[in-house]
């Protein structure tokens, strides 16, 4: 216990702007949700500012301006986010995992929160707000392309988007987190792979769509593959259950040797 | 030795223990707000869908047997962790409030908004009173058998009596083009969706009529019966996800 006390009292976790130090990267997690509601806000105020004067036809010219080239500035967005981001947090990854301290293990565990915080805010976006205005936009326009004025955010942005962060969210913890790097967490791989499936249904949903345009029924059997990857979300009850109890041993550890 | 360790009084976190372990609470709190807004919200949508979408979807035989019957899912799987294992009773309300709150941004933003639908033709339909009574029971009988039965039933009962405040209104008949149809239908005949053809083939079918005013009644006892099924078995699935395995191989 006495090792552990020494331990403790020489690598306390900094953290900036007199945060405690369990909050190290709260600013970090502050603003990336600012500039991810900056990029949905912009994209919802970009939909309402051309879908209907220039995403109603998609053979006409001022649709391959407005609409195409956005999917294609979100395709080479993505393809640069997508290695960058991975790569970074995989090459930065911690090689001494079992010389960590407690309390630098609990920091960890607070990031790793709030990692899985910004996926499921990235979910919101994808799972709610542009998942619904689908239907909004489907009974007003015309099915004629699988590149929508708002598939070509929601399928094509928001779907690989979340991915990156539920990705990032299950990388970070089992390249920081001794627990995560020894045995691969089931419910966290669950919380992650499920709602990825619902981007791979994509392609079934739009196969489903190429034998009928017109009619829209958005509670129809061709949309269940969505239905079933989230249900997979609910494996983040086991990660809460998982990081608690790890919490409540670290923290008796630090208390035992205070 | 259990009689032992239970005399030892509880001990509630002080200090720097007490203030980490609430600011978990609170980003617990940020992440399950976005979850299961996103997550709650998305499984509503494509199943319940068109009947919380549409004022004239809301009709006497779908919309009180589907509503419950999909709604009681996500609140039986959160109930399932958060009430044995930090004693919570607000699994139910939780989904339920975040649906709603994901539901009403929508609803203004990307109908109301985007496509001008009148606000009061896509207003959500409401069931956070049967959330309120399922965590109630719950947390008062300590049983799954209890709450599924009673739990499952009052939760499905409820969703029309609590419902009819906000949509009797526009179930009002008049008289348009020299027939009769409710406020409701006018709302759907004048702004026409694409879904308009399965609107008419679903809910203006015209058959099962044979009961009369005894449809809606039928359809909500036929729910309460799902529903007390359909209970257990997402609080089943809500602890096979929460599971704390950790495997060597995916």
């Amino acid at each position: 216990m006495s090792t552990t006390a020494q331990t403790i009292s020489q690598s306390t976790p900094q953290a900036p702007f007199n945060l405690p130090w369990y909050l190290r990267d709260l600013p970090k997690y502050l603003l990336t949700f600012g500039v991810m509601t900056v990029i949905y806000v912009g994209f919802r105020m970009y939909q309402g500012a051309y879908a209907i004067s220039t995403g109603l036809d998609s053979s006409d010219p001022a649709f391959d301006v407005h609409w195409m080239r956005l999917l294609y500035l979100e395709g080479a967005f993505l393809l640069i986010v997508f290695p960058t981001l991975w790569g970074y947090v995989w090459f930065t990854r911690d090689r001494n995992l079992d010389k960590i301290t407690p309390k630098e293990e609990i920091t960890r565990y607070f990031t790793l929160t709030m990692w899985i915080s910004i996926y499921t805010f990235a979910v919101y976006w994808a799972g709610s707000y542009f998942a619904e205005q689908d239907n909004s936009w489907h009974q007003v326009s015309v099915r004629d392309t699988p590149f929508t004025a708002n598939h070509i955010i929601e399928f094509y942005f928001n779907f690989p988007f979340y991915i990156l962060m539920g990705g990032s969210a299950w990388l970070y913890a089992r390249t920081r987190l001794p627990l995560y790097a020894e045995g691969i967490s089931l419910p966290l791989t669950l919380a992650v792979v499920g709602p990825f499936m619902i981007f791979v249904s994509v392609g079934f949903n739009e196969w489903g769509h190429t034998f009928w345009f017109r009619e829209e029924f958005f509670a129809a059997p061709i949309h269940w593959g969505f239905v079933t990857g989230v249900w997979f979300a609910l494996g983040v009850g086991g990660i809460l259950l998982q990081q608690v109890m790890r919490l409540i041993q670290l923290l008796d550890q630090i208390e035992d040797a205070a | 030795m259990t009689g032992k360790s239970l005399d030892i009084p509880a001990r509630p976190y002080t200090g720097e223990k007490s203030r980490l372990s609430r600011a978990y609470d609170y980003l617990i709190l940020v992440l399950a707000l976005f979850l299961f807004i996103g997550s709650f919200h998305l499984h509503v949508a494509l199943t319940v869908g068109d009947w919380d979408f549409w004022q004239d979807w809301k009709d006497r035989q779908w919309w009180p047997l589907i509503t419950p019957l999909m709604m009681i899912t996500f609140p039986a799987a959160v109930q399932a962790v958060l009430w044995p294992n930090f004693r919570l009773p607000l699994g139910a309300t939780l989904c339920i409030s975040c649906l709603l709150i994901g539901t009403w941004i929508t609803r203004f933003f990307a109908y109301h908004m985007w496509n001008f639908f009148p606000i009061n033709e896509v207003l959500p339909a409401t069931m956070l009173p049967s959330a309120l009574v399922l965590d109630a029971i719950l947390m008062l009988s300590n049983s799954l058998t209890v709450t599924s039965i009673f739990g499952g039933m009052a939760f499905a009962l409820l969703f029309y009596p609590t419902n009819w405040p906000i949509f009797g209104m526009f179930h009002v008949p008049v008289e348009y083009g020299g027939a009769q149809l409710t406020v409701a239908d006018l709302f759907g005949f004048q702004y026409i969706r694409a879904g308009t053809p399965e609107y008419l083939r679903i809910i203006e079918r015209g058959t099962l009529r044979t009961y009369g005013q005894y449809a809606t009644p039928l359809s909500a006892f036929c729910s309460a019966l799902l529903c007390t099924l359909m209970y257990p078995l997402w609080w089943y699935l809500g602890k096979a996800f929460a599971t704390t395995k950790y495997v060597k191989n995916i």
